[in-house]
């Protein structure tokens, strides 16, 4: 029914463009038409897709290939969808290739392409490759064709027919039936190990309680904050938690590396094995950490750090419109950015940790240094420390800096592997106990549902009772301490919560152990 | 100088100006006679370049406050500003204050002038007095130390000017945060009376948390002030302070303070007086233990408890309650894993080291430790454990 010589003038190809995580197939046509050479995009592009245009036609013509000096129109379809990122080049480059009638068609419509160009017609590698092979094996292609260095990232995608190009004209060769310089058929990459995450338990020394708390803490999904004077060790026992997480499955670690993969940062290629650790600088910017920005949504620091670690050093130093951004996730486990344009949802399930020193100079309750702090400052610090977002951490630890016996007294820990088999087992239980609740770990139920699941003995609730009264627990911190508790006996394999496990999770509210402080002065 | 009490301090006085019968008041003996000199005393009490001394120094040929103050307004003492200050202000307008702040100038030669202050080689010609009249505030200690102190260091200051309450002496301190409130706070709530002397205009309520605790010692005791109603807290006003709170006391007892802190300088007034001074001494590896270890070097004594400082001062304690000092061994009903820990609680001490020490397991150790803080028998500070002072008929 169709013209040949409109036919002729004609090009369809499909792309892919990420949206917070998530790939849309979009249609990428293109039509080479009467009129003074130019290339105009049409369909919402943003800033990186524009700038394709200038850089299309040298890398077609540097792959010695003829760019049609006429009118070509390209039009991104769905119009509606912002499309954004670098990886729309190669199939507004095939669009122009197919209009222009130097490729043939046959595969055109059964791939989705993505990468960048560079002048020369080189693919480089681009971000977001995993999120476009996923859009790719949802919209029933065949494969994709990504650049040759996203070739791991891609194959995580089962049944997904993979190839991987190192240039423009190698794509074309492969559209006109030449042999594929490397096609999948490569065994999948084992889960990448992090070298610089090959850290353990072990290597402490001391610090039993800081310690214990991150075992509850990654039992129980709950969120810390050690205080301790610089030196302490905070930021090393932070660092050492993802090894003491139950190991990702692999749909976690799909999530990871599809958020890596959008933000840029995934190195290497293939499925990121270990949890993330993520400690941003107090300096960082709100969208820096929820994410966001201007065009382009990022994923932030919170959302890197999914099914991982959040470690918040110098907490009182952030900005407070940032940590404030931390509600939502720490409530929903996921970051919705709102825009003219519409929402973005990035995924952020992390375990929050912070660090902070007791007081300005950093030495209060320090056995060798004297404290300096003015009164008056030490007021102000406080009250910044015990801000609203404290009442979202349940584990609150002084960590104490260690005199030299103290260090020479005490043994090293245990192995993160064997801490991590007691971390799983409690998990499983908690799985067990909420497996008809949309909830899988303590530090998610609701206050109501904490104090229903508690099981309390009576002399817990005994205990637990005398605490609200002399300790001056707020309603907030009943419901820490009950989940907390709950954990605990979760590690010990206990269906009941006794005493002993209210006791030591009183033991880590710190904060609300200053009565002492408040009552002077 | 641990015989140098209440009874000789007279004998270390230096005669100066003429005696009309108040032995050894430096001051001239018709120095303040009247309402003109009294006016005139108001106004040269706020005067900054006139320190005591100078003031001294002008009444030795002046004879009068009425005479300085025409000196001052004339220029021909005091400073540029003062004479200023001097020239538009009238006495008798701060006098006429003085009802709305319940207060009242005591001058030298009043009845109520404490005549311990004229052991002092400076002492204020006039205070400002409110609340009861400091003769009846007899007999008098000072708790003094550090404003950041440690928590131990409160609760030591709150337990031995509670045992010196108990024992019917008024305990004086300077009114400041930290080791001062405590004292302070520690007499009040023992049923004692306590004398704050500030740095500040009497009305002025400083530190600004202080407000009620300075209310309630006037109420019971004394606030007393050498600087006129509405004068703001300055610096260079507190080692002024500091050596009327050692002269109105016959000891002094120093809690904890830092090298080159107040503290240091309140116990060199109490050396130059001739007081007794007392030291409570700490480990010698916290820095609020400087200023007590070097006293103790100097000669002071060294004393365990409230006991000692009792028996130093010849005072019989007023009950069994007012012992102390010793960390004592708690109440009955401890479980077992708690008296444990408490036994292991020997120092301050992380939780591991605890469970090192006891061979209980850490969990447990973490439970034992909550358990005793809750009663109150042991206080966490950064990270660490340890026991409380066994006195608890203190609070």
């Amino acid at each position: 029914m169709a013209r040949p010589t409109l036919r002729t003038m004609y090009g369809r190809v499909f792309g892919v463009a990420v949206v917070g995580v998530h790939g849309h197939l979009i249609k990428v046509e293109a039509h080479v038409g009467r009129g003074l050479p130019s290339l105009t995009i049409t369909g919402l592009p943003g800033a990186a897709v524009q700038d394709a245009r200038d850089r299309v036609r040298p890398a077609v013509e540097g792959s010695g290939l003829e760019w049609p000096l006429r009118r070509v129109v390209v039009n991104l379809s769905p119009a509606g969808t912002r499309k954004d990122g670098p990886g729309f080049d190669l199939p507004i480059a095939l669009g122009v290739l197919a209009a222009s009638a130097q490729v043939p068609r046959r595969l055109l419509s059964a791939y989705a392409f993505a990468g960048e160009l560079s002048l020369k017609g080189e693919l480089v590698a681009t971000p977001g490759i995993l999120a476009v092979a996923i859009a790719a094996a949802r919209g029933d292609l065949e494969g994709v064709v990504v650049p040759e260095e996203n070739l791991a990232e891609a194959e995580l995608v089962e049944g997904l027919h993979v190839v991987a190009a190192p240039s423009l004209a190698a794509v074309v060769g492969f559209l006109r039936g030449e042999e594929v310089p490397r096609a999948s058929g490569s065994p999948a990459p084992a889960a990448r190990a992090d070298p610089g995450s090959a850290v353990d338990f072990s290597e402490i020394r001391g610090q039993g309680a800081a310690r214990r708390a991150l075992e509850i803490a990654a039992a129980g999904g709950h969120n810390a904050l050690l205080i301790g004077p610089p030196g302490a060790g905070k930021t090393m026992l932070a660092r050492r938690l993802p090894s003491i997480l139950p190991t990702m499955t692999r749909q976690e670690a799909l999530e990871v590396t599809r958020l890596h993969s959008v933000a840029g940062i995934l190195t290497g290629g293939g499925l990121v094995g270990t949890r993330p650790f993520r400690a941003p600088h107090h300096t960082i910017s709100p969208a820096g950490l929820i994410g966001g920005g201007s065009g382009f949504l990022r994923p932030g620091e919170a959302s890197l750090a999914h099914n991982g670690v959040l470690f918040l050093d110098e907490f009182t130093e952030f900005r407070r419109d940032a940590v404030e951004g931390l509600r939502q996730p720490l409530e929903d486990g996921r970051i919705v950015v709102a825009r003219a344009a519409g929402a973005v949802e990035f995924p952020a399930r992390f375990a929050l940790i912070a660090a902070s020193n007791p007081c300005p100079c950093g030495f209060e309750g320090d056995v060798r240094r004297h404290c300096r702090c003015l009164p008056n400052r030490l007021e102000a610090y406080r009250q910044r420390l015990s801000g609203p977002m404290l009442d979202r951490v349940d584990l609150q630890l002084s960590v104490p800096r260690l005199t030299r016996s103290e260090l020479l007294g005490s043994e090293l820990g245990e192995a993160s592997s064997v801490v991590r088999a007691r971390v799983e087992v409690a998990r499983d239980r908690q799985r067990t106990r909420l497996s008809q609740t949309p909830w899988s770990c303590n530090s998610q139920m609701p206050g109501a549902m904490a104090r229903r699941e508690a099981r309390l003995t009576d002399s817990a609730e005994a205990l637990l009772s005398g605490a609200v009264e002399g300790l001056l627990l707020s309603g907030r911190s009943f419901d820490r301490v009950l989940k907390v508790a709950r954990t605990i006996a979760d590690l010990a394999g206990r269906e009941e919560v006794e005493r002993g496990d209210v006791a030591e999770a009183l033991g880590y509210r710190s904060g609300a152990r200053s009565e002492e402080v408040a009552s002077v002065g | 100088m641990r015989d140098s009490g209440l009874g000789d301090h007279h004998a270390l006085a230096v005669t100066g100006g003429v005696s009309d019968g108040t032995a050894g008041s430096k001051w001239p003996r018709r120095f303040v006679s009247g309402t003109e000199d009294r006016e005139a005393l108001a106004l040269l009490l706020g005067l900054a370049s006139l320190t005591p001394r100078r003031l001294l120094e002008a009444a030795q040929s002046r004879r009068s406050a009425r005479a300085c103050l025409l000196a001052v307004r004339e220029g021909r003492i005091g400073s540029e500003g003062d004479r200023a200050h001097a020239r538009a202000q009238r006495g008798g307008d701060i006098l006429a204050k003085l009802p709305a702040t319940e207060s009242r100038l005591v001058a030298t030669g009043d009845h109520e002038y404490p005549r311990e202050l004229c052991d002092l080689f400076d002492p204020p010609a006039g205070l400002f007095v409110r609340g009861w009249p400091l003769p009846r505030l007899e007999p008098r200690v000072a708790i003094v130390g550090a404003r950041n102190c440690s928590s131990g260091g409160r609760e030591i200051a709150t337990m031995l000017a509670a045992a010196l309450a108990r024992a019917g002496v008024c305990v004086v301190s300077g009114g400041a945060r930290g080791i001062d409130s405590a004292a302070h706070r520690g007499a009040l709530e023992a049923g004692g009376t306590s004398v704050a002397v500030l740095g500040c205009g009497i009305d002025v309520p400083y530190p600004r948390q202080n407000r009620r605790l300075l209310e309630r010692v006037a109420a019971s005791g004394a606030l007393v002030s050498e600087y006129p109603p509405g004068l703001p807290p300055e610096p260079y006003r507190f080692p002024a302070r500091n050596r009327i709170v050692a002269a109105l006391s016959r000891a002094v007892v120093v809690v904890e303070g830092a090298s080159g802190s107040g503290s240091m300088i309140t116990a060199d007034h109490v050396l130059d007086l001739g007081r007794e001074v007392f030291a409570v001494p700490g480990a010698w590896t916290s820095a609020l233990s400087a200023v007590p270890h070097s006293l103790i070097r100097d000669g002071a004594t060294l004393i365990r408890g409230a006991d000692d400082l009792l028996a130093d001062l010849g005072l019989e304690r007023a009950s069994e309650e007012a012992r102390g000092g010793e960390p004592g061994t708690p109440a009955l009903g401890l479980g077992v894993d708690e008296r444990k820990v408490w036994d292991a609680l020997t120092e301050a001490s992380p939780p591991d080291t605890v469970a090192r020490r006891t061979g209980l397991p850490l969990p447990s150790v973490i439970s034992a430790l909550v358990g005793l803080e809750m009663r109150s028998l042991i206080r966490h500070v950064g990270g660490r454990f340890e026991r409380r002072l066994g006195d608890k008929g203190s609070s």
